[in-house]
């Protein structure tokens, strides 16, 4: 079981700032590997246990009687880091059309907030991600995702163990995702 | 209405581009088509309850679909009668009743209007409050747990406009006596591309699975179960069939009984579900259907724009929004005695395969956008595309409704969808729509007759 599943902590506690800074330059360097491209180095910064995972998002009445669904909502990805291996694979492969020519990508990481985790050796962190994708002649996507990190210290550094994000449009605004957030 | 004669050539397979992007075709499309037809709602399972409520679209007409006290089920324009507001704005939910957001009138779950803010100072109680009932879609109907609505009156009976593509249908809907259930969010995407597009793509466009989905299938290895391979080179030809010719609705199937599982990482628990119970539904629904339809990958279309493929187990309608845009929703449909470990793996690989980061879903979006594009440059749009691949190579198959093609790689239902298109635009009303229900089921052949539910 992936401790960083649990629930966040209620009284965060800061870090000490070393530490705080050396998570602060991972986000932003993990967003220059995935904007870069540079998909198996951004899956070398993964625990092996990590859990990445967007749940579809729905517009409901704040009172709303209704029972839960039976199954959840479903999750516009719910991966573990074989599918995130997978998903590397497709888009490496060379024969992801939707991709050559290139989409470039750039990612603004922003309202960062680090804590300290459930563990001694993990941080939570929140932040704003911001995605843009330039696509065919003018056209720009663009994504906004809430994200609630937890990251680990290990002997080779800050890991992530758990990403959940939280997509603002009820409605997908791209005709595709093939990008990581 | 003579200047539609030329959009289609079912002689050479050919259509007229302008058919994606033109503005006034697109306006007769919504008068005659989505006006005309019976359009997909809900399933029964996503509104169990009284006072549960659904919110969809009929071509651009957003529509409240409501369960009733009495537990029937009634569908409305989700239109305030006052000045018009949209009354609901959430996604579903249940309510007692719906109040305006503009003026506070009140609607009850039968559409009555049930509350009129300071009725006696200003309206001196002489406002006739069944007068400004919510509209009514006329037609409402069920077919094994989908409800479909319909605007026209004269429109044939949901029976009559399925004809025999029911008997295909039961081969998913009743290979289990407990039925099917949609679980899931509604999945929404927004795609720039005209609706026709995706129904055609999916509806009888095998030609593309090797060549557009080459990196997905590799990624997930899912060639072998389903007879592909990357590029479209080594396809199984014969492995498969494409049925048309039951008004606009088809069936594209692979006949192996297993594939419909073949882009599944972990096909395994669906693999012993599809054993475990494999008898019992040929009991059901005899061995033809019951070996080489149910579990296989079958892309089922209801005319115009429903479509689902069990065994991959999607389910999905497409809402048009002009000529260029559509909504795109999709949900995971899954049999209700499926066990629930089973029904939440299908949840998850139909997000993983399908949904809106679909591994595959993900490789079809900018190609229907950019055949939408490429239908609006002045002389572009002028000139034809084509469906004529296997061209008057179809026919009966004893024992089947439909007109036949072999294998799942022809344009043959794109044909026959195109067809049917073309037949209402040029009908000034359903007296004009031919009904054709090809090589017709008949009752003397055992387990073929489509059982009345
Ligand atoms: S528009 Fe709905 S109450 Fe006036
Ligand atoms: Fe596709």
């Amino acid at each position: 079981m992936n401790s960083a599943l649990s629930k966040p902590l209620e009284v965060p506690v800061m870090l000490a700032v070393d530490k705080h800074l050396a998570i602060q330059q991972q986000l932003f360097y993990e967003a220059r590997l995935l904007d870069d491209e540079r998909f198996n180095e951004w899956l070398e910064l993964l625990e092996d246990d990590v859990r990445y995972r967007m749940p579809v998002t729905e517009r409901r009445f704040r009172k709303d009687r209704s029972a839960p669904l039976a199954f959840g909502t479903g999750y516009i990805f719910d991966d573990t880091k074989a599918r995130l291996g997978m998903r590397v694979g497709r888009l490496q492969s060379g024969l992801v059309w939707a991709e050559d020519p290139r989409n470039n990508v750039r990612r603004i990481i922003s309202n960062v907030e680090i804590w300290q985790g459930a563990e001694a050796n993990e941080a939570e962190v929140y932040s704003i991600v911001t995605i843009h994708r330039s696509r065919i002649d003018g056209e720009e996507k663009r994504f906004v995702a809430g994200r609630r990190d937890v990251w680990r210290e290990t002997t080779q550094g800050w890991r992530l163990a758990l990403r959940e994000l939280k997509l603002d449009n009820a409605v997908v605004l791209d005709s595709n995702m093939n990008t990581f957030f | 209405m003579n200047e539609l004669d030329g959009l289609i050539d079912q002689k050479s397979g050919a259509q007229r581009r302008l058919i994606y992007s033109d503005q006034a075709i697109y306006a007769q499309e919504m008068e005659h088509i989505f006006g005309r037809c019976w359009l997909f709602l809900a399933h029964e399972s996503q509104i169990p309850n009284p006072g549960d409520f659904f919110r969809t679209y009929m071509g651009e007409d957003d529509v409240l679909v409501i369960r009733q006290e009495d537990r029937t089920i009634k569908a409305f324009l989700n239109s305030c009668t006052h000045r018009g507001n949209r009354l609901v704005r959430a996604d579903r939910g249940n309510a007692r009743a719906f109040a305006c957001n503009y003026h506070g009138w009140a609607f009850g779950i039968d559409g009555s209007l049930a509350t009129v803010p300071l009725e006696r100072e200003v309206y001196f109680n002489e406002i006739d409050k069944d007068q400004f009932r919510l509209v009514p879609v006329d037609n409402v109907a069920s077919y094994r747990g989908l409800i479909f609505g319909c605007f026209d009156k004269d429109a044939p009976s949901l029976e009559d406009y399925l004809g025999d593509m029911r008997w295909y249908l039961d081969s998913a809907l009743d290979a289990m006596p407990e039925g099917t259930e949609l679980i899931g969010a509604t999945q929404k995407v927004v795609l720039n591309t005209n609706w026709k597009l995706p129904v055609e793509n999916v509806c009888g466009d095998g030609y593309h699975l090797g060549w557009s989905h080459a990196g997905a299938m590799k990624a997930t290895q899912s060639g072998d179960l389903s007879g592909f391979t990357v590029g479209n080179t080594g396809v199984d030809l014969e492995g498969g069939m494409s049925v048309a010719g039951l008004n606009g609705n088809s069936v594209l199937a692979s006949l192996d009984g297993v594939s419909g599982y073949a882009f599944y990482p972990e096909p395994a628990l669906a693999l012993k579900y599809l054993t475990e119970n494999r008898a019992k539904v040929v009991a059901r629904l005899g061995k033809f259907r019951g070996e080489k339809l149910w579990g296989s990958q079958l892309n089922l279309t209801i005319f115009p724009s429903l479509q689902f493929l069990p065994g991959l187990n999607w389910f999905r309608v497409y809402h048009p929004k002009g000529p260029g845009q559509i909504e795109m929703w999709t949900w995971a449909i899954v049999e209700k005695a499926m066990p629930d470990e089973l029904k939440q793996q299908i949840l998850d690989n139909v997000l993983l395969t399908f949904g809106p980061a679909g591994l595959f879903d993900n490789d079809d979006g900018d190609n229907l956008a950019s055949c939408t594009s490429q239908s609006r440059g002045w002389r572009t749009r002028q000139m034809p595309v084509y469906t004529n691949m296997a061209l008057g190579r179809s026919g009966q198959r004893a024992g089947l409704p439909g007109d036949i093609a072999s294998g799942i790689v022809s344009e043959h239902n794109q044909r026959y969808f195109y067809r049917r298109w073309q037949e209402h635009m040029q009908a000034k009303d359903w007296s004009e729509v031919p009904q054709y229900n090809l090589h017709p089921l008949e009752a003397k052949d055992e387990q073929r007759t489509v059982q009345t539910a």
